[in-house]
């Protein structure tokens, strides 16, 4: 999953202390403050307090919390324009609601509504200029995923909407260029009526499509092979060449080992990597989050049902380091490897009584 | 420090307006967390096999049996119409509701296959689809739709509860008591013969010794359900869980909600006066299947609490739904019916949470049963 809708490097402290601005800075306590001094690099989560509360937190490279924003009900996903300084949460599905926070503190958060007849799905990505916000969205009545447009210089008024061309569209991405949206559509149909009941788990439609940022234009869309159709494409993240990693959950029977991570560029066919047994027995059947660390080259998965933190070689794509970590929830780049979280309150190094969400975002620049 | 309070004073104290939550008791103990249980493979095929055995299989058979006798009174009543009959057809009705609310909150396994779930009961049916199509169908009169061998290849809507319930009792209802063996009649009769059909494919899937049972009594590398016992029991809190949820978010807020605008239309089983006949089904499903898998066994014994305050607030749940006026109009318009709903809809919340993060964490889901459903 990524946090932000453009890729380089992470954003390090001065750049993010740049972007947040002084005004942020000062109101920082001085343990926040402290932390913010001594790390190098900068990451948001959502997450549940002690209290039942949700919000979404700032922390530090170690997982120590700089800032917290209070949210009216648990999030997913996140975006951030490094552009902008945005930082926006979004309601796990079926929610109606998306939180934009700047995180120079100069303009008052932005509460969006989902529009009538569609809830958000989890996730989205900002235009490299930060001017649009995408967002995965449900046309429930329908059946089908859309993409939300929003113009952040009008406050984010919903100026339109794209297809998906598929169902249970979760996560979105952009390209570099901006010009390329990419859509994990999962294949599984709710419906608000039903809470999260997934409804066609004998009949999902799996896909995965590039779409023209510009006119919404579909370019390419990957279905899967009919052997794989209980494969849930998700998640996607994507490397410094333009390569779309992408991460499933399978929804076939417990015993099946099918193949959980692929890859692929605009114009290829889908890739599945052939992971060892091993590895994708400790996977669950379920990847929770992907992150590629472009540095290093490297692709990260958190499965929290298997309770596993696998790390690839994105060019070999071998297995070199996998980790038993209970509960792994989210996971993105950092200077070293990945930040990895987890719902039982780890965060990177430190380990809290906060349960962290699904995602990590960098926040990149 | 508050002390406990007897369920069966919560008519007196609701009319008093003096409660809204069943605040249940503090029980003395409790220190720290308490321990996970260590989940053997002795522990969960024991509790897995009464959940199945004791609890799910005799559901679904109960809710043939009467499915037949809801198909056998609509049968006697098309063929005279009476005062005795359409009682007689009215019980069965309520029988089968009933039973199928008990076991309605299992929703996985068998019954999300093939739709079988929508095609015994469409709802929420927001936009009126399924009532369109039933409409339509009575008013065309085609004998094709009298044919309950024929109906399972027809839309969902036209097939269930929904659809025997306009039948029975929805606008034109009453010509059913004019001239024996009617259009309408037959109809309702061959619906009710359907959803007969639908549970006994329910019965027959979860009888099968190698099938479905089997794979909910032994987790493992090679089943296809549940590879490990923590799996198994995750999913049988999952349907307790979901189960409270679709109470609340599905069964009353689809009509109610506290200060928002009542739709007592949008009750499911309004027609029939059913709609508290159904809820309260519900919750006794969710008490029996908490109550007889012996789940409760799994939380460490000195933090009992977990498991009598779930227990309490079941209760309390289970003695108020049904004390809610039958007419949802009224219901939904009366200051003291309001409270009972406003009282399910604060109780089932408590409950979900319970159950969620209380006896969640007890098993050893850290973070609550909900909040690990990643996504």
């Amino acid at each position: 999953m990524r946090g932000a809708g453009v890729h380089s490097a992470l954003l390090d402290r001065r750049s993010f202390l740049r972007m947040a601005g002084a005004a942020w800075a000062a109101s920082l306590g001085a343990r926040q403050s402290f932390a913010l001094s001594r790390t190098d690099a900068v990451f948001a989560s959502g997450y549940r307090d002690r209290d039942g509360s949700f919000g979404i937190a700032v922390l530090a490279e170690d997982g120590s919390i700089i800032d917290r924003t209070p949210l009216p009900a648990r999030s997913h996903g996140m975006a951030f324009s490094p552009a902008t300084g945005h930082l926006v949460a979004f309601a796990r599905r079926p929610g109606t609601f998306a939180l934009v926070i700047d995180q120079s503190g100069k303009a008052a958060p932005v509460t969006i509504a989902a529009a009538e007849d569609r809830h958000f799905f989890g996730h989205g990505c900002f235009s490299p200029d930060g001017r649009l916000l995408y967002a995965s969205e449900n046309d429930f009545d329908a059946n089908r995923g859309v993409i939300g447009l929003y113009d952040a210089r009008e406050n984010y008024r919903r100026i339109g909407e794209y297809a998906t061309y598929g169902i249970g569209t979760h996560d979105l991405s952009v390209s570099d260029d901006g010009r390329m949206l990419i859509a994990a559509n999962g294949g599984i149909e709710t419906h608000p009526d039903f809470g999260r009941t997934k409804l066609n788990l004998d009949h999902m439609e799996p896909s995965l499509a590039l779409i023209d940022a510009a006119t919404g234009a579909l370019i390419e869309r990957h279905t899967l092979p009919e052997k794989l159709r209980q494969l849930s494409t998700r998640h996607i993240d994507l490397d410094d060449k333009g390569r779309i990693w992408f991460a499933c959950q399978y929804e076939g029977p417990r015993n099946d080992l099918p193949p959980l991570v692929g890859s692929f560029c605009k114009g290829e066919d889908l890739r599945f990597l052939s992971l060892p047994e091993e590895t994708t027995l400790g996977l669950a059947n379920y990847v929770g989050a992907i992150a590629v660390n472009r540095r290093e080259n490297l692709v990260g998965l958190t499965s929290p049902n298997g309770g596993r933190f696998v790390v690839l070689d994105a060019k070999t794509g071998s297995v070199l380091r996998e980790e038993t970590v209970a509960d792994a929830a989210g996971i993105a780049a950092a200077p070293h490897g990945f930040a990895v979280s987890s719902y039982d309150g780890r965060f990177a190094e430190r380990r809290g009584d906060i349960a962290w969400d699904q995602h990590i975002a960098g926040l990149r620049r | 420090m508050q002390t406990r309070r007897h369920p069966f004073r919560f008519a007196s104290l609701i009319a008093a307006g003096l409660m809204l939550s069943a605040s249940p008791p503090v029980f003395a103990q409790e220190s720290s967390t308490p321990v996970p249980p260590e989940l053997t493979e002795q522990i969960v095929t024991g509790i897995m096999t009464r959940a199945v055995d004791d609890v799910i299989r005799p559901s679904y058979r109960a809710f043939q049996a009467s499915a037949g006798k809801l198909a056998e009174a609509t049968g006697a009543f098309c063929k005279a119409p009476s005062d005795a009959s359409r009682k007689a057809v009215d019980d069965a009705f309520r029988q089968a509701v009933t039973d199928w609310g008990h076991i309605e909150i299992v929703r996985i396994g068998p019954v999300i296959d093939d739709n079988r779930f929508e095609r015994i009961l469409f709802y929420p049916d927001r936009k009126g689809t399924g009532l369109k199509q039933v409409q339509a169908l009575l008013q065309k009169q085609e004998e094709k739709d009298t044919d309950a061998a024929t109906m399972g290849g027809k839309s969902v809507a036209i097939q269930g509860f929904g659809a025997i319930e306009f039948a029975l009792y929805g606008t034109g209802a009453e010509t059913l008591m004019d001239k024996p063996d009617g259009f309408r009649c037959r109809y309702a009769a061959a619906v009710a013969t359907h959803i007969e059909t639908t549970a006994g494919q329910l019965v027959a899937a979860w009888d099968a010794p190698d099938g479905v049972q089997d794979d909910w009594k032994h987790p493992g590398p090679q089943n296809p359900v549940f590879r490990t016992g923590r799996e198994a029991i995750t999913a049988l809190l999952g349907i307790l869980v979901h189960g409270a949820e679709a109470v609340r978010d599905q069964r009353i807020e689809t009509f109610y909600r506290n200060g928002g605008i009542a739709r007592p239309k949008s009750a499911v089983f309004w027609r029939s006066g059913n709609t508290w006949t159904s809820i309260s089904a519900n919750i006794e499903g969710l008490q029996v299947l908490f109550d007889t898998s012996g789940m409760r066994e799994l939380v460490d014994p000195n933090f009992a609490s977990i498991n009598e305050n779930i227990d309490f607030v079941l209760k309390s749940l289970g003695h108020i739904a049904p004390m809610v006026d039958p007419d949802v109009e009224k219901a939904v318009s009366t200051p003291e019916e309001q409270q009972k709903i406003n009282f399910l809809l604060v109780n089932t919340r408590d409950l979900i949470l319970r159950l969620d993060a209380g006896y969640g964490g007890a098993i050893g889901l850290g973070s609550g049963f909900s909040f690990s459903d990643g996504d």
